[in-house]
C-alpha cells in the first residue's frame, strides 16, 4: 500500500483556497484541527459528513489509491484537495490528525507513516491483526507525544450509552452475564463479502469475514461487563457454508473471568444463518437484566417491581411494553432521518476532536484498545479453540 | 471492415446482444466477463472462434491491459446499477476508471462510451418540448439520485479519455432499453412499498428494444473507426421511431410480462405532492429526511414528465434505423427463439 501510493504522485484541486488561516473558530472559540482522511471506500462515507460540518475540524486532503475517488470525495465533502499518494498529502496538507480508512492489513504502514509526519491518527477497526502489533503502534504514538485512537463507535450509540447508564445507576444489581449476539446475512446474494471475483480484502484476517466485526464485540464486551478479567475463554469457529472463500461464518464463544464484584460469564455469537439482521446486547444483573438491539433499537429492564414477584412481571410488561411502542415511533423517525446505527460514530468523532483539542484524555483509551484486542487475541488462540 | 472490439458487460442484458450484433457483423469480440459469471450466452460464439473471453473484474486493473493489447474499440457497457452509493460508485466509476487507464496503456484509442438519460436535467424545460442531444445535462451531481450521480462522475471519466492525445470517443445515451425479461420498467410505474404508482399515462417513455439498442453500439464502433472526424465527441441519444405512451406500453405486453397492478395518479398530482414532500423536508428537517425517489420532483420528473423524444441525429451520423418495430419486438421477447444465435447466422 505504501510503496504502491508513493509510487503515484498526483494531485488535483484544490477545490476552495486554503482557509486553515482564516477558519473560524469553533463553538467553544477552539481553532479547527487540520484533518485529512486516507480511503475514501465505503467507510468513509460515515467519517466525511462529520468532517465536512463540525466547526472543529478543517478538512483538508483525502487520499486514496484511485484518483477519482479521491477527486469525487474531495469535491463531495468540501476537502481542500484529493490525493492518490500518502506522503505528499502529509507535506502538502500538514494535517494534524489523520483517518485511516484503508483495508485493514495496510493500516499498520500507514498509521507509522502519519504519525512519523506528526499527525495524531484515528485508524478504523480492526487497527491491526494482533494484540501485540497494536501495542507496538500504541507505544510509537506514545513515544512521539501523539494520539492513537481505534473507532469504537457502537459504544457511543444512543441505546448502548442508556444501556449503560441502566448499569450505572445500581437497577439490575453487579453485572454477573454479557450476551452479546450478531446476525448478518454476510454469505447472500450481493454480500460484499461473498463476491468471488474480487474477494473482499478482510478475508485476509485470521478472523476472515468476523474480523471486520469482532472489534465490536470485544470492546462491548469489555465495557459492558465491566473491565472483566477473562480468564477462561472458549470458541467455536466454523464455517457452516463451506468453500474457500470463507474461512469462517459463524463463531460461539463463551468467556469466564471475574470483575470488581464478582465472576462473570460471557457470550459471544455471531451466524449468518439466522433472520433478520441483528446486534443484541443483553447484561444480565443480580437484581436484573437490561437488553438492547443495535440493528432494531430498543431498550427492556426487566427488574423487581412495587408490587411483589406476583406483580412485577405484569408492570415489567407494562412499562417495556409501552417503551417499546415508543421505540417503534423513534425508530420511524429516525429511519427517515438517516439516524442509523453508525449514529455514534460522530459522536465519538466530536468527543474526539475536543479531546484533541483541549488535552483531554480520549473517549477510547489505549488502554480499551489494547484490552480488546487482548480479548481477539483470546478468542483466536489456539488454546480457545474447540 | 473488421475490428477487434473490447466489450464489458457482455453476459448482461444488453452486452450480450451486442456481442451477437457485433459478431454478425463480421467482428471479432474479446468478451469481458467476470471470473464468477456463467458464458452460457457466448460459448457457441468461442467456439466459433469469433469471441474471445478476457476474464476478470473492473474492480481490479490487474492483468486488464494484457486483455486490451490488440483491441482497436471499447464498447463499455458495465455499470452497477443497484446498492449503495459506494456500491455503485466502485462498480461504475473506479471500474471505469481502471478500464480507460488499462486501455490507455494498452494503446487502445476509441470509445464507444455507454451513458444515460439519466444524467439529463429534466427539470430544465417545459413538458413535451423536443429533447434530443442539445438538452441541459446536470450540472452539479451532488444531492442527485445514487444512479444520475455515479453516471455522471462516469461521463466525466469519458470525457477526459476523449480529450487526451489520440484518443476517439463517442458517447451513446440510450433511453429505457427493453427486451426478453425486462420488459416491464421504472419509468412505467413507481414502486411505493406494496402500490405501484402509475403516474401520468399519455406520456411517451424514450424507449429502444435491445436488439435496435445492441446494432446503434457496434454502428458507433464502426463509425469512429471509419469517419472519426464526424463521429469523435459525438453525444447521441437512442430512442426508437415508434414510442407508444406508458397506457399503450402497459396494454402491449399483459400478458407478456406480470404487469404490477396499481393506482393511477395524474402526474400533476404526483408533481405537486413531491415538491409539498420537498419544502416539508427543507423547512422542518433541513433537507436531511430520507425520501423515497419517487417522492423528489426531479425524480419525478425524470421519469415520467412528457417529452418529444427525437432521434434524427443516430440516424444522420450513424446511418442507424431501429430494426424492430415495436410489435415485432415484443413478439421477438416473447417467443423461445435463440436471439444470439439468430442474428449470429
Amino acid at each position: 500500500m505504501m510503496s504502491r501510493s508513493r509510487a503515484l504522485k498526483r494531485r488535483f484541486g484544490p477545490n476552495r483556497a486554503q482557509t486553515s488561516d482564516i477558519a473560524p473558530l469553533s463553538a467553544e472559540g477552539l481553532k479547527p484541527l487540520r484533518a485529512a482522511v486516507v480511503g475514501a471506500g465505503a467507510i468513509s462515507l460515515e467519517h466525511l459528513p462529520f468532517l465536512q460540518a463540525s466547526d472543529r475540524v478543517d478538512l483538508v486532503g483525502i487520499c486514496d489509491l484511485s484518483e477519482v475517488s479521491a477527486r469525487v470525495a474531495a469535491r463531495r465533502f468540501d476537502a481542500t484537495a484529493g490525493y492518490t499518494d500518502v506522503a505528499q498529502m502529509l507535506t502538502e496538507s500538514a494535517p494534524e490528525v489523520v483517518h485511516i480508512l484503508t483495508p485493514p492489513h495496510s493500516h499498520a504502514g500507514l498509521v507509522r507513516m502519519c504519525l512519523e509526519a506528526g499527525a495524531h491518527v484515528i485508524c478504523e477497526k480492526p487497527m491491526t491483526p494482533s494484540a501485540a502489533e497494536t501495542r507496538e503502534l500504541l507505544e510509537f504514538a506514545s513515544e512521539r507525544g501523539l494520539r492513537l485512537m481505534e473507532n469504537h463507535n457502537y459504544r457511543f450509540n444512543d441505546e448502548v450509552l442508556s444501556l449503560q447508564r441502566v448499569i450505572e445507576s445500581g437497577e439490575i444489581g453487579d453485572v454477573c452475564e454479557v450476551d452479546i449476539r450478531m446476525a448478518l446475512q454476510i454469505r447472500g446474494e450481493g454480500s460484499r463479502f461473498a463476491d468471488e471475483n474480487v474477494p473482499n480484502a478482510i478475508h485476509l484476517m485470521p478472523a476472515g469475514v468476523i474480523h471486520d466485526f469482532i472489534t465490536h464485540f470485544a470492546y462491548l464486551m469489555n465495557t459492558l461487563s465491566g473491565r472483566a478479567d477473562w480468564e477462561r475463554v472458549s470458541a467455536a469457529w466454523s464455517n457452516h457454508g463451506g468453500g474457500e472463500l470463507f474461512t469462517f461464518d459463524d463463531l460461539d464463544a463463551t468467556l469466564i473471568g471475574p470483575n470488581a464484584h464478582g465472576p462473570v460469564h460471557g457470550r459471544v455469537r455471531f451466524s449468518c444463518r439466522t433472520a433478520p439482521d441483528l446486534f443484541s446486547i443483553i447484561v444480565r444483573g443480580t437484581e436484573g437484566q437490561v437488553s438492547t438491539d443495535i440493528f432494531h433499537p430498543f431498550l427492556e429492564v426487566l427488574v423487581p417491581r412495587p408490587g411483589g414477584p406476583q406483580l412485577t412481571p405484569i408492570v415489567n410488561h407494562i412499562v417495556n411494553g409501552t417503551r417499546l411502542a415508543g421505540s417503534g415511533v423513534r425508530n420511524f423517525a429516525q429511519k427517515l432521518l438517516q439516524h442509523g446505527p453508525y449514529h455514534g460514530l460522530p459522536r465519538l468523532l466530536d468527543l474526539t476532536y475536543e479531546a484533541l483539542q483541549t488535552g483531554k484524555e480520549l473517549p477510547v483509551t489505549p488502554r480499551d484498545i489494547v484490552e480488546a484486542a487482548d480479548l481477539i487475541d483470546a478468542l483466536l488462540a489456539p488454546e480457545a479453540r474447540r | 471492415m473488421s475490428l477487434r472490439v473490447f466489450i464489458t458487460g457482455a453476459t448482461g442484458f444488453v452486452g450480450r446482444h451486442v456481442v451477437a450484433e457485433a459478431v454478425g457483423r463480421g467482428h471479432h469480440v474479446v468478451a469481458m466477463v467476470r471470473p464468477a459469471s456463467s458464458t452460457s450466452a457466448l460459448d457457441a460464439m468461442q467456439e466459433a472462434g469469433r469471441v474471445s473471453f478476457a476474464r476478470g473484474d473492473l474492480a481490479t486493473s490487474k492483468g486488464l491491459a494484457e486483455e486490451l493489447a490488440g483491441c482497436d474499440t471499447v464498447i463499455h457497457l458495465a455499470a452497477v446499477k443497484g446498492g449503495d452509493f459506494f456500491s455503485r460508485f466502485a462498480g461504475t466509476v473506479i471500474g471505469t476508471e481502471n478500464l480507460l487507464a488499462a486501455a490507455t496503456a494498452a494503446g487502445v484509442t476509441d470509445l464507444v462510451a455507454i451513458s444515460t438519460f439519466s444524467v439529463y436535467d429534466y427539470g430544465k424545460r417545459k413538458a413535451n418540448s423536443v429533447f434530443d442531444e442539445t438538452f441541459p445535462v446536470i450540472s452539479d451531481p451532488r444531492g442527485r439520485d445514487e444512479y444520475a450521480e455515479t453516471k455522471l462522475y462516469q461521463d466525466e471519466l469519458f470525457w477526459a479519455f476523449g480529450a487526451a492525445s489520440g484518443h476517439r470517443m463517442v458517447m451513446l445515451r440510450p433511453g429505457m432499453i427493453y427486451g426478453r425479461d425486462q420488459l416491464w420498467h421504472p419509468l412505467l410505474g413507481g414502486e411505493f412499498g406494496p402500490i405501484n404508482l402509475r403516474i401520468g399515462a399519455k406520456a411517451r417513455p424514450p424507449i429502444t428494444y435491445v436488439e435496435n439498442t445492441a446494432e446503434a453500439m457496434v454502428l458507433a464502433a464502426e463509425a469512429l473507426a471509419e469517419r472519426p472526424a464526424e463521429i469523435d465527441g459525438q453525444v447521441i441519444n437512442i430512442v426508437d421511431d415508434e414510442l407508444p405512451t406508458q397506457a399503450d406500453y402497459a396494454i402491449k405486453v399483459k400478458g407478456l410480462v406480470d404487469v404490477p397492478s396499481g393506482i393511477f395518479v395524474p402526474l400533476p398530482v404526483m408533481r405537486a405532492a413531491a415538491s409539498s414532500v420537498a419544502a416539508i423536508n427543507r423547512r422542518f428537517f433541513d433537507g436531511r429526511a430520507k425520501v423515497p425517489s419517487i417522492g423528489l420532483p426531479d425524480q419525478i420528473d425524470a421519469r415520467f414528465k412528457p417529452f418529444d423524444y427525437r432521434n434524427e441525429k443516430a440516424k444522420r451520423l450513424l446511418g442507424w434505423t431501429p430494426k424492430f418495430t415495436l410489435d415485432e419486438a415484443l413478439a421477438r421477447s416473447a417467443s423461445s427463439a435463440d436471439l444470439i444465435a439468430d442474428r449470429v447466422q
